[in-house]
Formats: structure tokens, C-alpha cells, sequence
């Protein structure tokens, strides 16, 4: 926001030296002000004024977008069963919850999925963004295009398609096919965050390890994989966190016992919650800001470019 | 490959002896014309790359989406399994009226919560845009922040704030906008809001973006014109960040047609939606042809969306080419 000199020879209003707001004679904003007068409206640069109606929705906004996730977080320390009465602080529910063994075992399960999904669909997904960036075939316009799909279909699609497709082929549903369907999810996002990166190398280092001796197979790994770490591990943060909160897709795939985490707290809030439930979400709160704040804080650590760019590829 | 010397891998000289080096004008190349860099083989290990995701994708998705769709014309023996056959009517039932109040409604929910997203992401989006200053990268990091923890338990949250005497219609009655009557939940409003809350998010991101890379004298340039606030921002600004608009209604339209939560914990019977009813057709109903038919209606009705939205972006490319 740097105050470019502009051709003009007549003196802008900003440039005017103008009393403080504070003693402004209050016209309506927009009015045409009397040309000359020292006493209008004082109005810096038009892109700093102050827009109060945006800034009072801003503020409603983010009230509204915190008060939700607040009541979770303060009723999950209430000792009372109320859900609309405060009644003193208590760890009651948190200690109810290391007692639920059908909630430590879906605990179990989403971290397992996670795990299993983080790892195939980094390994998929840095091929196929690799290959989508340098090969000129044929294949890769078509890999780009079926790597869309997940990304433009919503997830209840793709949930009912995964589900057909393992009830199709006679496999039991199971935590197995949660992962697979999760995998299959998830080499969209990690394609899409390296596709950019990779496109921003310079190919040329990786041409000047080559002509040092390298094979191509040793570049790429001593020289590309070392440049694209920070987005790769700031892509892995991203999909445990994505999948470990995944629903829609996790509650068609899933087998009946056990179910994943996120399934469990459907089905408890379908039918009357339990307070254990603001337990549960509040350390799935936290468990999933803080990674996303280890996410987006990685490629700092490494003090290079890369990791989540929030702004780009949407 | 004792010699990695051809740079450039345009050695078209016949070598005399595969092992000489290449002479040192090899760098300026007299003889190279512009195209030849592009005439180099691609390595093959970029294709082998591309493989296995790409045969993934195609065994899990693509394989999976056919499977829908001729399920979809498909039909239930009496015992209610799904068979495989070729008859229309799970496309006509999806003319029974039933089915079609449902789609109208589910299209008319997800319109509106595109509606109230653009009336709350754009003030929003300037506001942190164009005043944001050092808090910029913040600001939007704490509406992304919350974004990413659990849909359900937010949803859940949410639910609790607009609940019969939750915190939100409470302050309502207090300054005397709701009465004792007034209800949230098991109304369209509710089924919205949830919609809005879960999807507002994705309408913020590309605004913002499109508000930063404006170019902000326009807006100067409006005002310096005795355009009042409001006209500056209909004619200057919402012109110039509609591409970001659009990309936003689509984020937001796809999933908010698609959810299912959002109307079962904010709804009543009366506010389902196409998500509900294919999530019942599959649970509940055990009629799968009848639930892929719906899902193909749901992708068909998207897909006519998105068509309708790269036209719109084909468009808008072709004016700023000009």
C-alpha cells in the first residue's frame, strides 16, 4: 500500500492538511463535499478508509465463526450432564473418556487410517505431481484430469461410488477400505499442493547434477526430493489432519466395528449427545489446529520457500 | 553413459569416438535453432511416474463412478439386493414429485447459502483486504484455523448456539427480535445456517485473493468521483473481484448440494435434502439402484453448474484477452 507520486497538478484531497476526524462536521459519507472547503470530511487514501459496515460484519463474523467451537470447548469442562447450564469446572468427561473403550478404540482406528493414508497418498501423489509437471505424454492430461474429480464431486459421491465399488467386488467393509478410500481421496490434495512447488524448481539444478555425473534416478532424489520436503511434509500434516476429520467418505466405507472417531460422533449426536462428546471434540480441536499450525509453520522451520500456500491452486 | 557431457542432449554430430568429450563450442552451438531443445526425447521416467497414481485413480474413481451409473439402471430383487440390468425406472421415479420437491429444495438451499456467503465474504474479504495491514496473513489464518477442525463437531456447536434457548435466539429475545416462539432448528433457516457455517470458508479464500490482487486506485478513483460508498463497492469493486466471486459460489455450491449433515442436525422431515435421501437409500432404504440414481441426478445437476461456470470463465477470459 505504498503511496505511489501521481501525475496530477492539482492537490489531492488527502494531501490537503485536514483537521483531525475527530472534529469533522459528520456529513453523510459520499456526500458531494463544497469544493475549496478546508472543513470537509477528511479522507486518506481511498483504499485505507476506514469501512465501518465491512469491519462490523468482519466483527459479527468472526464472533459467529468462534461461538460454536467456544460452547464445545466450555461445556467439555462443565460438571453437570446440561448442555445449556454452566455449573462449575470438572474433568468428569475427560476422565469418563480414557474409560469408553469403544471410543478408544475408534481413537485407534482414525489414527491408523490416517497413517496408512498419509503415507500411500504422499507416495502416489509426489509420482503423480511429478509426473504431471515434466511428462509432455499423453497419460499425464489424462491423470490431470481424473485427479479433478475428488476436488469438483462432493464427498457423498465419491463415498457412495467407493462403497459400490467394494460391496461390488464381494469385499467385507472393513478399516482396509476406509483407507483405500482415503488414499484414493487424498492423492488429489497432495498433488495439487506439490504440482505448484515443483513447477517453481529450476530445472536447471537438477541438470547440473546430471552433467556432474548424476543419473537421473540420483537427482531426483538427492536434488528434487530435498527442495519439495517442506511442501511434501507440510502436505502430509495436511491430509492426516483432513483424514483423521474425514466423515462423509469414512461413514460409507466403514465396516461396523470398529467404526472411525468422526463416524462415532454422528451417531452420538444423531441420537441425544452425551457430554462426552464436547470432551472428544474439544481434543479433536485441538489436535487438528495444532497441526494445521504445524503445517503451515513448516516451511518457516526450514526457512525456504514451499510448505502450504493457502492463496494458491484455489 | 560414460559421457553425461551433451548438456543439452542435442549432440546431433555422428561422434566420431563415443568417448571424446564434446569440443567446448558445444555452449553457443552455431548451429542450434531455437526448436531443437524441444525435440529432446522426454525421459521415460517421468511417464513411469505418472503410473501408479494414475492407474489408482482410475481402478477407484473412475471405475467406481461407472459402477453408479449403471447401477443406476438397475433394479432390486424381492429380497432387496441390488441386480444389474438395463430399465428406466429409477429415472422415472425420479419424475415422482417426491423426489423432484427435494432437488428443488436442495438446489434452492444451496443457492441461498451461496447468496448469504457472498453477502458475508465480501465485506469480510475488504475488510481484511484492505485494512487487515500487519494482520492480514493472521486474520485469515483464524477463519482457515477452524475451518479444519471436525465438520461434525462444529456442525454439533452450532446446533447448540442456535438451539431453542441457546446463546444466539436468547440474545435475540433480549433486544426483542425473536419472541418465545421462535425457533432455529427444524426450520429451512437452520438447515442454512448450518450450510453457511460449514461452507462460508471457501467463499472468503478466493475473495480475499481476488481482493488482494486488485488493484486498489480503482477504489480511490471511484471515491475521488463522488461515488458514495455503496456505489463504489456495486460498480468498482464487485466488478473488478467477480472471477473470485465465482470460483467462491462454486466452492460453496458443491458441497452445500451434496451435505447431509447440515439437515439432519438443523432440520426437521420437512427440510431434507438430496444428500438425505441418498444417505437413506443406502442405510436405510436398502434400494441401491434407486440411491445411484439419485447420486447420478445430483452429479448431473452439478455438472450442468460447473458447464455454466467455465462458459461464464471462457468468457470473462475472452473479454480481458481483447
Amino acid at each position: 500500500m505504498s503511496t505511489q507520486p501521481r501525475p496530477s497538478t492539482q492537490p489531492r484531497p488527502s494531501e490537503l492538511p485536514a483537521p483531525s476526524p475527530r472534529e469533522t462536521p459528520s456529513g453523510p459519507e459520499g456526500g458531494v463535499p463544497r469544493h475549496g472547503s478546508r472543513t470537509r470530511r477528511r479522507r486518506r487514501r481511498g483504499a485505507e478508509r476506514r469501512p465501518r459496515f465491512a469491519l462490523a460484519v468482519t466483527a459479527l463474523f468472526f464472533a459467529l465463526l468462534y461461538l460454536p467451537v467456544g460452547v464445545v470447548v466450555l461445556f467439555s469442562f462443565n460438571s453437570q450432564k446440561s448442555l445449556t447450564v454452566l455449573d462449575g469446572v470438572s474433568l468428569r468427561w475427560y476422565t469418563a473418556l480414557l474409560h469408553d473403550e469403544v471410543l478408544l478404540d475408534s481413537l485407534g482406528m482414525s489414527l491408523r487410517v490416517s497413517l496408512v493414508a498419509m503415507a500411500g497418498s504422499l507416495v502416489l501423489g509426489v509420482a503423480l505431481a511429478l509426473g504431471l509437471v515434466r511428462s509432455r505424454s499423453r497419460l499425464g492430461s489424462f491423470a490431470g484430469l481424473i485427479m479433478l474429480v475428488p476436488l469438483i464431486t462432493p464427498e457423498i459421491v465419491t463415498g457412495v461410488a467407493a462403497m459400490l465399488l467394494f460391496k461390488g467386488l464381494g469385499i467385507t467393509l472393513s478399516t482396509t477400505t476406509v483407507m483405500l478410500a482415503e488414499i484414493t481421496f487424498s492423492i488429489s490434495y497432495v498433488t495439487v499442493i506439490l504440482r505448484s512447488r515443483i513447477a517453481s524448481l529450476n530445472p536447471e539444478v537438477e541438470e547440473a547434477a546430471m552433467d556432474l555425473g548424476a543419473t537421473r534416478g540420483q537427482a531426483l532424489r538427492l536434488v528434487t526430493l530435498p527442495a519439495l520436503l517442506p511442501s511434501i511434509l507440510a502436505s502430509a500434516v495436511l491430509i492426516f489432519a483432513l483424514v483423521f476429520d474425514d466423515f462423509v467418505l469414512a461413514y460409507f466405507t466403514t465396516g461396523v466395528d470398529p467404526q472411525p472417531l468422526s463416524v462415532r460422533i454422528y451417531s452420538a449426536i444423531r441420537f441425544g449427545v452425551q457430554p462426552t462428546i464436547n470432551a472428544v471434540g474439544t481434543l479433536m480441536l485441538a489436535g487438528s489446529i495444532g497441526l494445521i499450525l504445524l503445517a503451515l509453520a513448516i516451511p518457516r522451520l526450514f526457512g525456504r520457500k514451499g510448505g502450504l500456500d493457502l492463496l494458491s491452486g484455489k | 553413459m560414460a559421457t553425461r557431457n551433451n548438456r543439452t542432449g542435442t549432440a546431433v554430430r555422428p561422434p566420431d569416438d563415443p568417448a571424446e568429450p564434446a569440443p567446448p563450442q558445444d555452449r553457443t552451438r552455431p548451429g542450434a535453432t531455437p526448436g531443437t531443445r524441444a525435440r529432446k526425447r522426454q525421459p521415460r521416467l517421468w511417464t513411469w511416474l505418472l503410473l501408479p497414481g494414475t492407474l489408482w485413480m482410475t481402478g477407484f474413481l473412475v471405475v467406481s463412478l461407472l459402477l453408479v451409473a449403471t447401477l443406476a439402471l438397475g433394479t432390486t430383487d424381492p429380497l432387496g439386493n441390488p441386480r444389474f440390468g438395463l430399465n428406466f425406472a429409477n429415472l422415472t421415479a425420479l419424475a415422482d414429485p417426491a423426489y423432484s420437491t427435494v432437488l428443488l429444495r436442495s438446489l434452492g438451499y444451496a443457492l441461498i447459502t451461496c447468496l448469504i456467503c457472498l453477502a458475508v465474504a465480501y465485506p469480510v474479504a475488504y475488510a481484511i483486504a484492505l485494512c487487515g495491514g500487519r494482520f492480514k496473513n493472521l486474520l485469515i489464518a483464524a477463519i482457515v484455523v477452524p475451518f479444519f477442525a471436525n465438520y461434525l463437531v462444529r456442525m454439533y456447536g452450532w446446533s447448540v448456539v442456535l438451539s431453542d434457548d441457546g446463546p444466539l435466539l436468547k440474545a435475540l429475545r433480549a433486544i426483542g427480535l425473536a419472541d418465545d416462539g421462535t425457533k432455529i432448528l427444524q426450520t429451512g433457516v437452520g438447515v442454512i445456517a448450518g450450510l453457511v457455517y460449514g461452507f462460508v470458508v471457501f467463499m472468503i479464500i478466493p475473495l480475499y485473493a481476488a481482493m488482494e490482487r486488485m488493484d486498489t486506485s480503482l477504489i480511490e478513483a471511484g471515491r475521488d468521483l463522488y461515488g458514495g460508498p455503496l456505489r463504489t463497492f456495486l460498480f468498482v469493486t464487485v466488478p473488478a473481484t467477480r472471477q473470485g466471486a465465482a470460483a467462491g459460489c462454486v466452492l460453496v455450491f458443491l458441497p452445500a448440494m451434496g451435505d447431509f449433515v447440515s439437515a439432519q442436525l438443523m432440520g426437521g422431515p420437512d427440510q431434507i435434502m438430496i444428500g438425505n435421501l441418498i444417505q437413506d437409500k443406502f442405510f436405510q432404504g436398502q434400494n441401491w439402484p434407486l440411491g445411484s440414481a439419485l447420486t447420478m441426478l445430483l452429479m448431473a445437476v452439478l455438472f450442468l453448474g460447473m458447464l455454466g461456470y467455465l462458459r461464464r470463465t471462457r468468457k470473462d477470459e475472452a473479454e480481458a484477452a481483447r
